[in-house]
């Protein structure tokens, strides 16, 4: 990881370089420059999984003018991608340096990519193809997957973690703040919270679990956004974070288009 | 109040161009339907945002119906082609948490279709008759569901 990254940021290819640092043994984000570039490190497989697109995308608000490079694993890859689609980062600002996920995080995620497109450091494990705990869901009787649904629903505590680490969600203005909607006054909100917010991951959930790892409830959010992905396929003909197929989700015309901005 | 029948509460969001004045036409000819819908006329059927109809769910009604042209015919050339997929979408959302999709119902009535509406809203309403009252979205679980996982 040093000797690339370290040509990079050397060669001025890239302002600054957002990849991963050991601090008392455990792995955390960080953004390297040229100035600390003697800190890189080796790369090391990891299971540790931050919202690096999301980081990425607050630096590039911040600095619009300068190029970032970004060590990314498949699902961010594909958060950047839709990130590139929806017009809230450059194409041309953005250098990725990819890194395979080993098979024990894939099985986890039940990751159907778990590999960016470029691989640099690690080997690719085989992607899970379908998802057992919806599977699993799927088999319920309707009267049970509802009981189901409103006991991980009950233990919401409004926190919105899960739209505040999403690498997806980028507007300014958040329908989950309506307050006709989503009365301010509910705790735990009724389960319109849950189903808002899976209606506007139709198209752009890219399938990280991030919102299910950050839950303090523990609400298997991942599983709902699973299933909406697989109806977005069936319905739209759409994978959201795919490279060369446009989203029908955004309409043409710069009017449409939602603003870049910090929220 | 127990032996009374239940009597369903239905939104009907109609596009302005077609079913609404289906609905009209329903009206001047004087066909009977039930009275348990109640109308909202909107400029498209393509403009029903599922938020829409999550939030007359949230209200407690108990059934939603979305009218628009007949597909090729939308005012607006393709409001009705994003209808029938969000729609789509939206009913497979409800089912898999655990919602009953036949509450949510979409048609494609004409302006010259008062019959069709009429009939539409007569099944309709049999049909949420028959399934009762909608779930509450403020319901809370079983205690025999609940199971820390």
């Amino acid at each position: 990881m040093n000797t690339k990254i370290g040509k990079l940021l050397e060669e001025a290819r890239v302002d600054g370089f957002l990849a991963y640092r050991t601090i008392h043994g455990f792995f955390f984000p960080y953004l390297f420059s040229r100035e600390n570039a003697r800190k890189l490190e080796p790369w090391k497989q990891t299971k540790a999984h931050y919202p690096m697109a999301k980081l990425l995308l607050a630096l590039a608000r911040g600095n619009p003018n300068r190029t970032y490079g970004i060590l990314v694993r498949g699902c961010e890859e594909r958060a950047i991608r839709e990130l590139f689609k929806w017009g809230q980062l450059e194409r041309e600002r953005v250098v990725m340096l990819g890194q395979a996920c080993p098979a024990e995080l894939a099985r986890h995620c039940e990751c159907w990519q778990p590999y960016p497109s470029q691989v640099d450091y690690g080997k690719p494990v085989p992607p899970v193809k379908g998802s057992k705990r919806v599977q699993d869901l799927e088999k319920m009787t309707a009267e049970n997957r509802l009981q189901w649904w409103l006991s991980h629903f009950n233990r919401c505590i409004r926190c919105f973690g899960c739209r505040d680490v999403c690498p997806v969600c980028f507007c300014t203005d958040c329908s989950m703040e309506h307050e006709k909607l989503i009365p301010s006054n509910k705790l735990p909100p009724d389960t319109s919270f849950h189903l808002v917010r899976a209606v506007h991951m139709t198209g752009r959930c890219i399938d990280c679990g991030l919102c299910e790892e950050v839950c303090p409830a523990r609400i298997h959010l991942r599983t709902l956004y699973k299933e909406v992905n697989r109806l977005v396929e069936e319905v739209f003909d759409y994978k959201p974070g795919t490279d060369g197929q446009n989203s029908p989700f955004i309409f043409p015309g710069e009017e449409a288009m939602l603003p870049p901005g910090p929220r | 109040m127990k032996d009374k029948i239940f009597e369903p509460r239905i939104l009907g969001f109609l596009c302005n161009w077609c079913s609404y004045a289906g609905a009209d036409l329903a009206g001047v000819s004087r066909l009977q339907y039930p009275p348990n819908i109640r109308i909202i006329r909107v400029m498209c059927s393509g403009t029903v945002s599922p938020h829409h109809i999550l939030h007359a769910f949230q209200r407690r009604a108990d059934g939603v119906l979305v009218a628009g042209c007949h597909i090729g015919d939308c005012h607006y050339l393709k409001g009705n082609y994003l209808t029938m997929k969000r729609m789509k979408f939206l009913e497979g959302l409800l089912r898999f948490a655990g919602y009953e999709p036949q509450r949510l119902h979409l048609e494609w009535i004409s302006a010259a279709e008062g019959g069709k509406f009429a009939d539409t809203v007569r099944e309709f309403t049999e049909r949420i008759r028959e399934l009762g009252p909608a779930p509450s979205f403020e319901a809370v679980p079983k205690a025999t569901a609940i199971k820390v996982t």
